[in-house]
């Protein structure tokens, strides 16, 4: 056993020296350098850069900025947004997996390259799409008018944008799962007398879980930092529809840099938030994965 | 507890999977659906379950048309060749879903679903893993949790499907007769879909072979295996030479093929020993026939094939014992007559 182990720390060795024979040392270090740097000036540096300047004039100017009435109702309004949207394209998104998964219908590859649509638009593009259908010159606008309902220029135009924009996330992380799944299981279900609900609440959703969640967490970052499409829509009205990445945008146009610093840092640690989340639900996602792999290898009963 | 089938087909596209089949199954019976792949067998065993509608025929259970799938639920019990155990839960909470989805007041309270669990996993010998997951479980050991799982809602039809396909020979042998044991026991009604005709013949009461969506033949093994209908369940049935005489042509099985070293009877054959294999219970021997080319197939016991001290090479006399003679099926014999 011992010998086993030494043998295999003597292989080991020799690939790795084998490997480093394979490129100098010096073109080794460079590769690394260079992606080190890279690394550090896109990535590193402006995150540092984001917290320096936002406490750049201490602590009580930090709070201050963040606990103005005008910085309160935007991080008010994405917060609004997001638990609208992130609910209600969850809905949408499972439907459609299910759809596509488990039923043949006609139009249904059409469908599935239509999800990707607001993937493969310009988000700019993405608000005027709406501001052409809803706003005051737009198709369904004199009749809006009418009714008294304000879509663009107010929270249901923002709202509308960011579903448009986050609509493929919980779909596209769902429809891989729902199909490596099979069906197996809700027959098996449905054969022992369970209800259309029974299997999807214990079967179905169970089973999808961990795509689900990442799409979920996708849906959210994204819903809460979608700045273009919603941008075209809003208006930038203070205090009525701004959201945090249009408040940051605006506080930086006016020169209140510690202000639009502080609003950003708050956009930073919802990133960081949703990384560290991102990597947790991989984690469990990996998990199932290699669960679901492993055959029947081993035999023998009893 | 009958399963009447009536004039049932199903077609997939351009394909017919099933062609207008009619099939009583009698209470009580273990009747396996045997075909190759495609055969409509598994296709079949799904409309029973009402897993797919038939496009047109109706099947009937005890008399009574179940229109739709919820008629059946929980009426069958149904062991799918994957498994499809619900990976997420332990093996205690797989068999115990039958009964916590029933409605609330037909559910039974946890103790007596926990006693009903407990008795199913020590019947199928594994109540020592009732908190492991199937991820966690071997081959065989989740098919039988999958078994338990099926007859936790006391179903009065049992479906297999390919139950033991995905198994090792060994394991496969060995769940075979437990669950002819099991049959025996409980007496359900159970339907198994295979394509390996010894498992067939070894546990079912009653053989349904099939071929391209419709019967070829319906008996007790013996019947299927002796009396075959065609060419066609002759030769699904087991190994099989096409023997041609003199006068007839026929089909003819390796162990009832008499060899010896001068010629025998009317109808024998010399044919040159190509190759000779000793493994098994028997000796099996590979045959060229001198006169027509054939390639033949014969099966001796151990001391008959040390009497002739048969070697690769020697020339012998080929005389079948039993040959079987079909009107139908002129496509294997085209060319003989």
């Amino acid at each position: 056993m011992a010998s086993d182990v030494a043998a295999l720390g003597a292989k080991a060795q020799q690939a790795a020296t084998a490997s480093g024979k394979r490129e100098p040392a010096l073109v080794r270090w460079m590769l690394i350098g260079t992606a080190l740097l890279f690394l550090g000036l896109l990535l590193v540096v402006p995150l540092v850069a984001v917290f320096t300047q936002a406490l750049d004039q201490g602590v009580k100017v930090y709070w201050e900025a963040i606990r103005d009435p005008e910085t309160l109702h935007a991080i008010g309004m994405t917060l609004l947004t997001a638990s609208l949207v992130v609910p209600l394209n969850t809905i949408f998104g499972l439907a459609v997996a299910w759809a596509v998964t488990r039923h043949q219908f006609p139009g249904k590859s059409a469908l599935v390259t239509l999800i990707d649509l607001p993937f493969a638009v310009s988000p700019v593009i993405a608000g005027l799409i709406f501001v052409l259908t809803f706003g005051a010159h737009g198709l369904f606008g004199p009749w809006l008018a009418e009714l008294g309902i304000k879509v663009i220029f107010g929270k249901p135009g923002i709202i509308l944008a960011t579903l448009f924009v986050t609509l493929p996330m919980v779909a596209r992380n769902v429809i891989p799962v729902m199909q490596a799944q099979g069906r197996e299981e809700e027959e098996a279900a449905l054969l022992l007398g369970a209800s259309g609900w029974q299997i999807f609440w214990r079967v179905t959703l169970p089973n999808v879980k961990w795509g689900l969640l990442y799409g979920v967490i996708l849906t959210n970052a994204r819903a809460m930092g979608e700045f273009g499409a919603v941008s075209v829509v809003s208006g930038h009205i203070r205090g009525l529809t701004n959201t945090l990445p249009l408040h940051v945008e605006i506080l930086y146009n006016e020169y209140q840099f510690a202000a639009s610093f502080a609003a950003a840092s708050l956009l930073v640690l919802l990133a960081l938030v949703t990384l560290v989340a991102q990597q947790l639900v991989d984690a469990g996602r990996q998990r199932q994965l290699a669960e679901g792999q492993r055959a029947p290898a081993e035999e023998g009963n009893g | 507890m009958s399963i009447d089938i009536h004039q049932v087909s199903k077609t997939f596209g351009s394909f017919t999977a099933v062609d207008r089949v009619s099939l009583r199954i009698p209470t009580g019976e273990l009747v396996a659906f045997l075909g190759p792949s495609g055969s409509g067998k598994t296709t079949l065993l799904r409309m029973i379950a009402g897993l797919e509608e038939p496009d047109s025929g109706e099947i009937r259970f005890d008399g009574q048309p179940a229109k739709s799938p919820k008629d059946r639920r929980g009426a069958i019990g149904f062991v799918f060749q994957h498994y499809a155990l619900f990976r997420h839960m332990s093996v205690f909470e797989n068999v115990a879903f039958g009964l916590r989805v029933r409605p609330r007041r037909l559910r039974p309270s946890e103790a007596a679903i926990r006693e009903k669990v407990m008795d199913l996993l020590k019947l199928v010998q594994l109540d020592w893993l009732a908190d492991r997951y199937p991820a966690q479980l071997s081959g065989g050991q989740r098919q039988r949790v999958a078994l338990a799982r099926a007859l936790a809602t006391e179903p009065r039809y049992l479906l297999l499907d390919e139950p033991f396909g995905a198994l090792d020979a060994k394991v496969r042998q060995e769940l075979r007769q437990w669950l002819r044991r099991l049959h025996s026991e409980l007496h359900i009604t159970s339907l198994l879909v295979t394509h390996d005709q010894e498992e067939a013949l070894e546990v079912a009461d009653r053989v349904v072979v099939m071929n391209r969506g419709r019967i070829e033949q319906v008996g007790t093994p013996e019947e299927v295996y002796e009396n075959p209908a065609n060419p066609f369940v002759c030769s699904f049935l087991g190994r099989v030479n096409l023997f041609r005489g003199r006068t007839a042509a026929g089909y003819v099985r390796p162990h009832e093929l008499e060899v010896h070293l001068t010629p025998e009877g009317d109808v024998s054959a010399p044919a040159d020993v190509v190759r000779v294999n000793a493994a098994g219970p028997a000796v099996r021997l590979e045959l060229r026939r001198a006169d027509t080319g054939d390639v033949l197939e014969a099966e001796v016991t151990r001391e008959r094939s040390l009497e002739l001290g048969v070697k690769a090479g020697d020339r012998l006399f080929v005389t079948p014992r039993r040959l079987r003679v079909f009107e139908s099926g002129p496509d294997l014999l085209a060319g003989t007559r």
